[in-house]
C-alpha cells in the first residue's frame, strides 16, 4: 500500500533521513522502532505531507504523492495520529468525530443549507457510523464530555477513533500507548488488532517493546535516519546492531533483552 | 438550549412582524430599525468569516463595494433593485475571491492586519475614482429601492411599512442561510479549523478552500447590506466604509459574544439602540457606548447572549419551582 524509495529529508545541513525504503502492505502491522531522535516522527511528517522529501519516492496505493497537501493525502486513505494528543481540545467527544467525519459521503454545501431529507438522512447515516466507532473504541460513556477534560488514556483512544472518523485504509500512529497504564494498553492493544481485522493496514510508532513484539507482523528499526534493520520481532530483537544501538539507552535495551 | 431555540424562533417572527406595525406613526425609529436590519446583517456575516479564526478589520469596505456597486447600477444604469440587490453582494463576493487565496495563508494578527490595509485601499479607491462614486464629497441622489410589481401585485416601496418589512425579509432570509451554515457540518468543520489547523489537515479537511469559501459568503452577505444601506440613505460617503465602521461592527460581534449565532444578533441590536435610544444626552453618548461595553467585557464574558442564558436559566427555574409547588 505504502511504498518509499530512497526518502531523504535533510533539515540544513543535517541529514534526519537517508534512503530509507519502507513497505507496508495490506492489512499489515508495521512497527517503526528505533532510539529517541531516530527520525520515526520525521518519517510520518514525510509520508503524510506535513513535511517535503529532500529526495526519494513516496506511493501510495501505486500513486504517487510526493508534494500532495495533507488534506489530499488524507482523503486517498491515509490518516495519521499526533504523537502529542492531537484532538480538539474544545470540542466535545462525539463533536471531535463529527469535525473529522467530513470526507464522509460527501454532502453537498447546498443541500446542508437547505436541510433536504437527503442530507438529514445523511447527517443520520454519518452520526450512526460515528457513534459505532465510539462503541468499538469504547468512549461512548463519554461522548459528550469536552475533550479538555478526558483522562489522559481516554485522549489517547479518541486519537485513535477521530483518525478511524476519516475513514483510513492505512493508519499511522504515532506512540498510541505513552503514558497509558498495563490494562490501559492490553484495551488499546486489543482495539488495534481490531482495526487490522477490519482491513485497515497500521504503521506504528511506539516506544513499549513488549507491546510492539506482541502486536506488529514485521519491524523496522531506525537509528541515525538509517533503517539498520528489519524483519520479524524475533529476527530483529537478536539483530546484534539493534542491540548495539539500544544499548546506549540502558531502558530501551532492557526491555528489549526481556523477550 | 433546546428550551431556548423553542420560545426564541416564534418570538423573533411575531416581534419582526409587529415592528413596522407598532412604529407606523414613527418615521425615525422605522429608520433606525432599518439600520439595525443592516448592522445585524453586517455582523453576522463578519463573524462568519471569524468562525474559522481569521479577524478581518476591512469588513465595512466589502459592503462598500456593495454599496457602490447597486447605487452605480440603479442611478447610472436604471437597474432595478431586485437586480441590483443581488449583483452588489456578487461584486462583493468577487473582489473577496480575488484576494482570498493569497489573503488566507497568513494567519492570525497578520490577517487582521492585512484586512486592514485591504480596508483602506478600498476606501481610497472608493474616494479616488470621482467619476463613479462621486469621490469623497459623497454618492447623492441616489435611487430608492421603488416599487415593485407582479401579476397585478403592486407594492410601493415608498411607503416606510412595506419598505421594513422587505429589509426585515432579506435580513431573515440571509441570517437564516448564515445559520445553516452554523447548525451543518460546514459549521462543524470551520470551527474545527479554528481550533486546530494541523489536526484539521490531518484529517483531511481542505483548510485553505473552507478559508476562501467562508470568507466569500460573508463578503457576499456584507455587499447585500451595503446595498440595503445605500438605498436606504440615499447618500453614499466613501468614510462610512473605513476603518472605524468596521471596528464597531467588531465591537458588535464581541458584546453580542461570538460563540453562539444569537451573539451577533444581540450585539448589533443593542448597540446600535443605545446610541439612538441616548440621543438625548448629546454629547454623553459615547460614553453610554463605553459603558455597556465595558460592562459587558468585565462581567459577561461570553457576551450580552450570556445574559439572555442567565435569565432563561433563572425563568426555568422559577417555573420549575412553581411546577413543583403546584
Amino acid at each position: 500500500m505504502l511504498e518509499t524509495k530512497g526518502l531523504t529529508k535533510y533539515f540544513g545541513g543535517l541529514c534526519a533521513i537517508e534512503d530509507l525504503d519502507l513497505t507496508v502492505r495490506k492489512g499489515e502491522i508495521v512497527g517503526l522502532i528505533g532510539p529517541n531522535g531516530a527520525g520515526k516522527t520525521t518519517v510520518f511528517n514525510l509520508v503524510t505531507g506535513f513535511l517535503r522529501p529532500s529526495s526519494g519516492r513516496i506511493a501510495f496505493e501505486l500513486k504517487d504523492i510526493v508534494g500532495r497537501k495533507p488534506h489530499q493525502i488524507a482523503s486517498l486513505g491515509m490518516v495519521r495520529t499526533f504523537q502529542l494528543t492531537s484532538v480538539f481540545q474544545d470540542f466535545t467527544v462525539v463533536r471531535n468525530m463529527q469535525a473529522a467525519s467530513h470526507l464522509d459521503p460527501k454532502v453537498s454545501f447546498w443541500e446542508a443549507i437547505f436541510n433536504t431529507a437527503g442530507y438529514r438522512r445523511k447527517e443520520g447515516e454519518i452520526r450512526n457510523r460515528l457513534l459505532r466507532i465510539l462503541d468499538f473504541v469504547g468512549l461512548s460513556g463519554v461522548r459528550d464530555t469536552v475533550a479538555r477534560s478526558l483522562p489522559h488514556g481516554h485522549l489517547k483512544m479518541l486519537c485513535i477513533a477521530i483518525a478511524l472518523a476519516a475513514n483510513p485504509r492505512l493508519l499511522l500512529l504515532d506512540e498510541p500507548l505513552e503514558g497509558m497504564n498495563a490494562s490501559e494498553v492490553n484495551t488499546t492493544l486489543h482495539i488495534i488488532s481490531e482495526i487490522r481485522k477490519q482491513g485497515t493496514a497500521i504503521l506504528l510508532i511506539e516506544h513499549n517493546m513488549r507491546a510492539v513484539m506482541t502486536i506488529c507482523d514485521r519491524l523496522v528499526v531506525l537509528n541515525f535516519g538509517r533503517e539498520i534493520a528489519q524483519g520479524s520481532p524475533s529476527e530483529v530483537q537478536n539483530n546484534p546492531q539493534v542491540i548495539q544501538a539500544y544499548l546506549g539507552d540502558e531502558d530501551d535495551a532492557a526491555e528489549l533483552e526481556e523477550h | 438550549m433546546k428550551a431556548s431555540r423553542n420560545w426564541s424562533w416564534p418570538f423573533s417572527i411575531i416581534i419582526l412582524l409587529a415592528i413596522p406595525l407598532l412604529f407606523r406613526d414613527n418615521n425615525y425609529y422605522l429608520h433606525i430599525f432599518v439600520l439595525v436590519a443592516i448592522n445585524i446583517i453586517l455582523t453576522a456575516s463578519l463573524r462568519a468569516i471569524a468562525s474559522v479564526g481569521q479577524i478581518s478589520m476591512g469588513a465595512m469596505a466589502f459592503a462598500g463595494i456593495g454599496a457602490y456597486t447597486s447605487a452605480i447600477l440603479m442611478k447610472k444604469m436604471a437597474f432595478p433593485f431586485f437586480v441590483a440587490f443581488p449583483l452588489a453582494g456578487v461584486a462583493s463576493m468577487i473582489a473577496a475571491a480575488v484576494i482570498a487565496y493569497p489573503f488566507v495563508r497568513v494567519t492570525g494578527i497578520y490577517f487582521t492586519m492585512l484586512t486592514l490595509f485591504l480596508g483602506e485601499v478600498i476606501r481610497l479607491i472608493i474616494t479616488e475614482w470621482t467619476s463613479m462614486t462621486g469621490g469623497s464629497s459623497g454618492m447623492l441622489k441616489i435611487p430608492s429601492i421603488g416599487s415593485f410589481s407582479l401579476s397585478g401585485i403592486n407594492v410601493d416601496f415608498i411607503h416606510l411599512v412595506p419598505y421594513c418589512y422587505l429589509v426585515f425579509i432579506l435580513m431573515a432570509l440571509s441570517l437564516l442561510f448564515l445559520y445553516r451554515i452554523d447548525r451543518t457540518q460546514i459549521g462543524t468543520t470551520l470551527e474545527a479549523i479554528e481550533k486546530d489547523e494541523k489536526v484539521a489537515e490531518s484529517v483531511g479537511i481542505n483548510v485553505i478552500r473552507f478559508k476562501v469559501l467562508i470568507f466569500c459568503i460573508g463578503s457576499f452577505f456584507m455587499g447585500l447590506a451595503g446595498s440595503l444601506y445605500a438605498h436606504h440613505l440615499r447618500v453614499l460617503n466613501p468614510n462610512s466604509f473605513g476603518l472605524f465602521p468596521s471596528i464597531y461592527i467588531m465591537i458588535y460581534m464581541v458584546v453580542g459574544g461570538r460563540k453562539k449565532f444569537s451573539g451577533s444578533i444581540i450585539g448589533a441590536l443593542v448597540l446600535t439602540l443605545i446610541p439612538e435610544l441616548s440621543r438625548t444626552l448629546k454629547e454623553y453618548q459615547p460614553y453610554v457606548f463605553a459603558a455597556v461595553l465595558f460592562l459587558v467585557l468585565f462581567l459577561l464574558r461570553q457576551g450580552l447572549v450570556d445574559l439572555v442564558e442567565r435569565i432563561e436559566t433563572l425563568i426555568a427555574k422559577g417555573l420549575g419551582r412553581r411546577i413543583e409547588r403546584a
